[in-house]
C-alpha cells in the first residue's frame, strides 16, 4: 500500500508508535499473547477436536484421572483404565476434559464478542444521539441508564434468566441487557466535550447535516475510550456468562461451555477437583489476556503518558 | 431515587407476571388440601384472576375473561408492598412451611450484610496500600507486581477462587481431630464447630442483629465469636479479591494524577519528607475520585455475594435468590432486587454527601 497523503503517513507512524509503546511493556506482551492465543485456539478448535465428542458419553470412564504428574492426594482416586493418558482427567460423562475445554472456547468467545459488539452498537448509538441532541432525549436516556446502574449486573441477569427460557439466546440477551448502559455513559461524556469543538461549528457552516456531523465526524473522534473499554469487557462478559452457567442456567448439562463444565463438577468436587479447577483456570487466562491487553492499549493511547 | 426503585420494581414485575404463566404467582399459597373453588377464590382475592372468571379450569386455560391486565395487577401489588405486605415465599423459613417473604428475607439478610461488610473492609484495607505503592513506584517492579495482582484479581472467576480456597483450606490443609482428619477452616456456612481452628462446644448466643459475629460479641461469648469469625475468612477473601483489583486500579490512577499536580511539586521543593508529601498532600486529594466509584464497587460486591454464598453454603439472601430462581419464587426475587438496588442508591447518595463534606470546593 503506497502512502498517498501526508495525513495517511502521519496516521501510520502514530499507529507504529503506539505499537512500539505497547511492545515496551512486558505485561502488555503477555496479555496480547494470551488474548490472541485464546482466539487462535478457539478458531482452530474444530480442527483439533471433533465437535461430536461433546455428545459422546462413556460412563466406565467417568471422573477418572491418570496423568502421572499428580494424584491430587485423594486416596480413592479412580485411575482411568486403558493406555490413553487423559491430561486433565475426564468429566462426569466420561468425556476428556481437555477436549471439552478446547471445544468450549469458541462458544465462550463467540458469545462474549457478540455481547460486547451489540452492547457497543446500542450504547454508542443511543449515547451519541442523546448527547448531541440534548434536552428531553438526553434526560430520558440518562434516567434509563441510572436504573441499570443501581442493580448489580449479576443479580439482574440471574433474575432475567429466570423469566426467560434457558436457551443460549436468552442467556446472551440477559447479559446484554445488563451491559449496554456502560457504553452510553462513556460515549455521552466524550461527545459532550467533542461537540463544542470548532471543527463541528465549521462543518455546520458548510451545511453538513446533523446525522452526518455526528456519525461521520464526532463519533469517530470520541470512540477510542469505547474501544479500550470493549477490550476490557470481553473478559468481564466471559466471567459473568460463565458464572450464570455455573449457577445452573445451562440449557443442557452436556453443553461444552466453561461455566457449565465447572457446574457439572460441583457435586464431585472432593473426588474430582479438576472438573472445577481447569475450566475456571481457562476462564482466568482468557479474561486476564483481554484485561492486560485493554490496559496496555489504554496506557499507550493516553496522551499524558505518551512522549 | 424513588424513580429508580419504581422503575426497577416495574421491570421485574412485568417480566415476572408477563413471561411466566399467571398461576405461578399463586404457587406459594396453594397447598394440596385446597379444592378448585378455593384456588379460584384465592386467585380472585390476589387480583390475578378476574371476578367474572367462571372456574379454576378456565383460569388454567388462560381464557381471556379470566386474565387481569398487567397494569391492574401491578397497581394491586404496589399497594400491598407499600403497606408492607410482600406476600408469601416458597423458600423454607426457619420453622418450615409457608412463610412470609419479608421474614425469610430479613432473617437471611443479616448474614449477607455481615459478609458484604467484611468484604468491603478487606477490599479497602488491601486496595489502598496496593494502589498507593503502585503509583509511587510507577513503572518499577512494585507497580508491575501490584498491577498484576489487581488485574488477575478481577479476571478471576469467583467460583474458581472459591473452590480453590475451599479445597486448599477445607481439605488439603487438614488437622486430625478425634481420629478424623478435618479441614483447617470451615467451608459450610456462617457457623461451624467441626474444623481445625474451631472451638468445639461454644454454647449459644442470643439474637440481637442476626449477624453471628456481632451477636456473639454482644452476648459476651468469645468461643462463639471465634467460630463465627473463622467461618467468615474464606468467603470474605473470595468475595473481595475481584473487587479489590478494580479499586486498586482506580486508587493507582487517581494517585498518579495527584502526584503530577503543582502542589506536590511545591511540597517537595519545600523539602517535606516524601512520606508527608504522599500521605498528607497527594493521598487526601486522590481519595475523592476513588470515593466516587465506591457505589459501583459496592454494587460489584453485592453481585459477587450471590456466587460466594452459593459456594460456601452461606445462609444469606444471595444463595436464597439462586434457589428462588429454580422454584420461580417471584415474591422473593422482587424483594431481593429491590433491596439490593435500594442499598446501592442509598450508598450513592451517601457518597455524594460525603463528597460535599470532604471537598470544601463543592457546595450544594
Amino acid at each position: 500500500m503506497a502512502d498517498t497523503t501526508p495525513q495517511q503517513q502521519q496516521r501510520r507512524s502514530e499507529l507504529r508508535y503506539t505499537l512500539h509503546l505497547m511492545r515496551q511493556n512486558p505485561i502488555v506482551v503477555v496479555g496480547s499473547v494470551l488474548a490472541l492465543g485464546s482466539v487462535a485456539l478457539a478458531m482452530l478448535s474444530g480442527l483439533i477436536v471433533n465437535p461430536a465428542a461433546g455428545n459422546v458419553q462413556d460412563l466406565p470412564l467417568r471422573l477418572c484421572w491418570n496423568n502421572p504428574v499428580t494424584n491430587w492426594g485423594i486416596h480413592n482416586l479412580y485411575v482411568c483404565p486403558g493406555n490413553h493418558v487423559y491430561l486433565l482427567g475426564t468429566d462426569a460423562y466420561g468425556r476428556d476434559l481437555l477436549q471439552m475445554i478446547i471445544l468450549a472456547m469458541p462458544l465462550d468467545l463467540e458469545i462474549a464478542l457478540t455481547i460486547v459488539a451489540t452492547a457497543v452498537a446500542i450504547g454508542v448509538g443511543l449515547g451519541a444521539v442523546a448527547a448531541y441532541a440534548g434536552g428531553l432525549i438526553d434526560e430520558l436516556v440518562l434516567r434509563v441508564t441510572d436504573v441499570f446502574f443501581s442493580i448489580p449486573g449479576l443479580s439482574l441477569a440471574i433474575v432475567l434468566v429466570t423469566f426467560f427460557t434457558h436457551s443460549l439466546f436468552w442467556l446472551t440477551v440477559s447479559v446484554l441487557i445488563t451491559w449496554w448502559p456502560t457504553y452510553v455513559r462513556l460515549i455521552r461524556s466524550q461527545v459532550l466535550s467533542e461537540k463544542e469543538k470548532p471543527y463541528v461549528e465549521a462543518l455546520r457552516s458548510t451545511g453538513a447535516g446533523r446525522v452526518r456531523i455526528l456519525f461521520r465526524h464526532v463519533v469517530p473522534n470520541s470512540i477510542y475510550p469505547v474501544f479500550v473499554q470493549a477490550t476490557l469487557d470481553v473478559g468481564g462478559v466471559i466471567l459473568v456468562f460463565s458464572v450464570l452457567m455455573f449457577i445452573g442456567f445451562s440449557p443442557s448439562p452436556l453443553l461444552p461451555e466453561l461455566g457449565n463444565l465447572a457446574h457439572a463438577g460441583i457435586e464431585n468436587v472432593f473426588i474430582a477437583p479438576w472438573l472445577v479447577l481447569f475450566p475456571g483456570l481457562t476462564i482466568l487466562l482468557i479474561a486476564l489476556g483481554f484485561n492486560l491487553l485493554g490496559d496496555g492499549i489504554r496506557d499507550a493511547l493516553d496522551p499524558r503518558l505518551r512522549r | 431515587m424513588v424513580f429508580v426503585l419504581f422503575a426497577v420494581s416495574l421491570i421485574v414485575f412485568l417480566l415476572a407476571r408477563g413471561a411466566l404463566p399467571p398461576e405461578t404467582a399463586l404457587a406459594p399459597y396453594i397447598t394440596p388440601r385446597l379444592d378448585d373453588a378455593a384456588k379460584l377464590s384465592l386467585a380472585k382475592s390476589l387480583a390475578v384472576a378476574t371476578q367474572s372468571c367462571p372456574s379454576w379450569g378456565a383460569f388454567l386455560q388462560h381464557q381471556p375473561n379470566c386474565l387481569v391486565p398487567l397494569w391492574e395487577q401491578y397497581a394491586v401489588w404496589l399497594q400491598n408492598v407499600l403497606s408492607g405486605n410482600w406476600g408469601y415465599s416458597l423458600l423454607p423459613g426457619i420453622s418450615g412451611g409457608t412463610t412470609k417473604t419479608w421474614d425469610v428475607f430479613a432473617a437471611r439478610f443479616a448474614y449477607t450484610a455481615e459478609l458484604a461488610i467484611a468484604g468491603a473492609v478487606l477490599t479497602i484495607v488491601v486496595a489502598l496500600p496496593l494502589g498507593i505503592v503502585s503509583a509511587t513506584h510507577n513503572n518499577k517492579l512494585p507497580d508491575h507486581v501490584s498491577s498484576l495482582i489487581a488485574i488477575a484479581g478481577y479476571s478471576m472467576p469467583i467460583f474458581w477462587l472459591g473452590y480453590l480456597l475451599l479445597l486448599v483450606f477445607g481439605v488439603y490443609i487438614a488437622v486430625p481431630i478425634g481420629g478424623y482428619s478435618v479441614g483447617l477452616l470451615p467451608t459450610n456456612g456462617a457457623f461451624s464447630t467441626t474444623c481445625g481452628a474451631c472451638v468445639n462446644s461454644p454454647g449459644s448466643i442470643s439474637v440481637y442483629t442476626g449477624m453471628p459475629v456481632v451477636d456473639s460479641l454482644l452476648s459476651g461469648n468469645p468461643g462463639y465469636f471465634w467460630n463465627a469469625l473463622v467461618a467468615l475468612i474464606l468467603p470474605t477473601i473470595t468475595l473481595s479479591v475481584s473487587t479489590l483489583g478494580a479499586l486498586t486500579r482506580i486508587v493507582r490512577s487517581s494517585m498518579m494524577e495527584a502526584l503530577r499536580q503543582d502542589y506536590v511539586l511545591l511540597a517537595r521543593s519545600k523539602g517535606l519528607k516524601e512520606r508527608v508529601v504522599v500521605y498528607r498532600h497527594a493521598f487526601r486529594n486522590a481519595v475523592l475520585p476513588a470515593l466516587t466509584i465506591s457505589g459501583l464497587i459496592f454494587a460489584f460486591l453485592l453481585g459477587g455475594v450471590v456466587v460466594v454464598e452459593y459456594i460456601f453454603s452461606w445462609p444469606g439472601v444471595g444463595s436464597a435468590a439462586v434457589i428462588a430462581t429454580t422454584v420461580f419464587d417471584v415474591n422473593f426475587l422482587e424483594l431481593y432486587i429491590l433491596v439490593t438496588s435500594l442499598i446501592i442508591v442509598v450508598a450513592n447518595l451517601g457518597v455524594d454527601i460525603l463528597y460535599a463534606v470532604l471537598d470544601p470546593r463543592i457546595k450544594y
